[in-house]
């Protein structure tokens, strides 16, 4: 395996037949499959395709400047979620998570976001809807919610370590406000320098993260009556919001 | 209440995944009682003696991919597999389980009848049979289980493991004592299952052996499957094909009298393969209010819902892992021992 990697591109024909032990216990492994040019309208980007061997899962990362072999990259994970970042859903944080973490990456020299596809946890969507359906009947419990998928954050990890680790970068400023995720990917040798904290500016929709208090299960109740279910991989926090509502977690 | 004996943990339901876990917890050093309606062992992974000849009447064959689940199969003492069963598969329509055909797919069936996959998991466990389990309720000692023979119950740790209409209707008494279990419930009627009616049809010896071990038939509004069972014995007397029924048509008979689906069933089959199987010498039916779950409705993994002062409430099944079928069923009886074991160690 000597194929020099010296731009994004060669990273195709490097994994053109990867296979590895995989990382973590599902064994995940992932390969780069395309790489491509991303102007969004949040900047410049260039998007890579990586594809999982073990469980046939698209995933992407969307990167910001040359991150082969740099050192302390901000790096952001996001898990897809088709109903915040596609329909603008106001049952999460999603979307407003999403371009936070782009606008921060491309006011940045070099960047990464990691967006991982397992809506929902391995069933998916129909399983987050179900949930959703819960909560409108006023049940949002834990064990439910663990049931129809929600939160298997040690997959997750496993993939965004194996992907960081393909695109050759050295080690990540994590974009978190929770510091126990610096050690969950730590454990899978990935080399985290630091923690940036991902502060989401208020809105209209997500004030009332500023004004109440988390309810029993650690969910905050929005102005709907909702409980929002926290569905990326760290609490929200919002621009202004205590930081005790945080640390708690 | 009447006095009753209090055990560690109380398994209802001796299907797969109540014996998968009854299994990795007595391997633990917990002593868990296992209570299951009917005589035999092993739920829907179900075989009948017709004449003293296995015949499997609920799930045809064993598949899957995760690597401790085909050990597991692989592992089952007193039988004979076959592996890679069915070899001959004719038809292009849809098997009750398409993954079972995925290329990282193992697949197998023993001689025995695919229940000695069951009964090997129930080899060192307590079970007691015909016993049914008619209501739940919360106790100063535990979970307090009321038989039908009218006899209680008490245990600390109460294990669900069986089709999920039939956990739902068990968990309404609770509902009042614990969101999880409402929450649990809810979701439980928002998955419902298929039905499939199934005939066993032997044939007198010298009928020409059909040419597949499975048909999975493209162009019927009646039947999903037909298997060849007799194909997986050593030396069958008779010759047996099971007939499995669409969902869609099995849940529009279940009400009617078995004679009735059960002609219509064989007239299919006739039509289908060759016009002998019409006429079968011995025949016996059965009634799967609840064969399968339906794709799309799975969930990710079992229930253990705290209840009370200490004592658990756990709920797994085929419903419990991603997939369905024994592979989910076992997986899912698996990690929720597993998960007991966790938190509660012996
Ligand atoms: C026709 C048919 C075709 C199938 N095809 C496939 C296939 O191709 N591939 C596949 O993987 N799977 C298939 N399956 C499904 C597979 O058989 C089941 O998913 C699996 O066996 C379920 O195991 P379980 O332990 O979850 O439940 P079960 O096997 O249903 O076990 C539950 C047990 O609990 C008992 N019980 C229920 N209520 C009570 C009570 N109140 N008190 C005491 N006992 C109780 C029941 O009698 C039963 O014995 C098929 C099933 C059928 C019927
Ligand atoms: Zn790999
Ligand atoms: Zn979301």
């Amino acid at each position: 395996m000597t194929v020099p990697v010296t731009s994004l591109q060669d990273l195709v024909e490097r994994d053109r037949d990867h296979e590895c032990e995989g990382f973590g216990s599902a064994k995940v492994c992932v390969r780069v499959v395309g790489v491509a040019e991303l102007p969004t309208r949040f900047g410049a980007f260039r998007i890579v395709g990586f594809w999982n061997n073990r469980d046939a899962k698209e995933h992407i990362a969307i990167i910001k400047g040359d991150v082969l072999g740099a050192d302390a990259v901000p790096a952001r994970l996001h898990s897809e979620c088709l109903t915040g970042d596609v329909l603008g859903s106001l049952r999460c944080d999603c979307r407003d998570q999403l371009i936070m973490a782009l606008k921060k990456i491309s006011a940045e020299p070099y960047g990464v976001v990691l967006y991982l596809r397992q809506e929902g946890r391995g069933i998916g969507l129909l399983n987050k809807i179900r949930a959703y359906s819960l909560q409108d009947q006023g049940l949002d419990t834990v064990e439910a919610n663990l049931a129809l998928g929600f939160r298997d954050d040690e997959r997750d990890y496993a993939i965004a370590a194996h992907m960081l680790q393909s695109l050759t970068i050295r080690s990540v400023q994590l974009m978190t406000n929770n510091p126990k995720k610096v050690g969950a990917l730590e454990s899978y040798g990935i080399d985290v320098r630091g923690r940036l904290p991902h502060l989401i500016p208020p809105n209209p929709h997500n004030r009332f993260y500023l004004e109440t208090k988390a309810n029993r299960s650690g969910h905050f109740i929005d102005f709907g009556g909702k409980p929002r279910l926290t569905e990326q991989h760290d609490l929200v926090m919002v621009d202004g919001m205590p930081d005790a509502l945080v640390e708690k977690e | 209440m009447t006095a009753h004996e209090v055990r560690d943990v109380i398994v209802v339901g001796a299907g797969v995944a109540g014996l998968a876990a009854a299994h990795r917890l007595k391997e633990a050093g917990r002593a868990p009682l296992v209570l299951t309606s009917g005589r035999g062992i092993g739920g829907r992974c179900a075989t009948w003696r017709l004449d003293g000849q296995p015949v499997d009447y609920g799930v045809g064959f064993l598949h899957g991919v995760d690597p401790e689940l085909v050990a597991a199969i692989h592992s089952v003492g007193d039988a004979t597999p076959i592996p890679g069963w069915p070899r001959h598969v004719e038809g292009r329509g849809t098997p009750c389980q398409p993954r079972a055909f995925a290329p990282q797919s193992a697949r197998l069936a023993y001689a025995e009848g695919v229940s000695a996959f069951p009964k090997w998991l129930a080899r060192d466990l307590e079970v007691r049979r015909q016993t049914t389990v008619e209501r739940l309720a919360l106790g100063d000692a535990g979970i307090v289980l009321t038989l039908a023979s009218g006899e209680q119950l008490c245990g600390r740790d109460v294990i669900l493991a069986m089709a999920g209409p039939q956990a739902e209707t068990l968990l309404v008494p609770l509902v009042e004592d614990s969101d999880e279990v409402d929450a649990a419930r809810r979701l439980l009627a928002m998955l419902g299952a298929l039905p499939s009616l199934t005939v066993m049809a032997a044939y007198d010896p010298g009928t020409p052996e059909p040419p597949f071990e499975m048909l999975y038939p493209e162009d019927s509004a009646l039947l999903q499957t037909v298997a060849h069972d007799s194909s997986k014995r050593k030396a069958p007397r008779a010759l047996v094909l099971v007939l499995q029924a669409l969902p869609r048509w099995s849940r529009a008979h279940l009400d009617t009298p078995p004679e009735t689906w059960e002609r219509m069933l064989l007239d299919e089959a006739g039509r289908l393969i060759a016009p002998w199987v019409r006429a079968p010498s011995v025949t016996r039916t059965h009634r799967w209010k609840w064969a399968r779950v339906d794709a799309g409705c799975e969930l990710s993994q079992p229930l253990l819902i705290p209840l009370g002062a200490g004592f658990r409430l756990g709920v797994a099944g085929e419903l419990f892992a991603p997939g369905g079928g024994v592979e989910a069923a076992w997986l899912s009886g698996h990690r929720l021992a597993g998960r007991m074991l966790e938190s509660r160690p012996s």
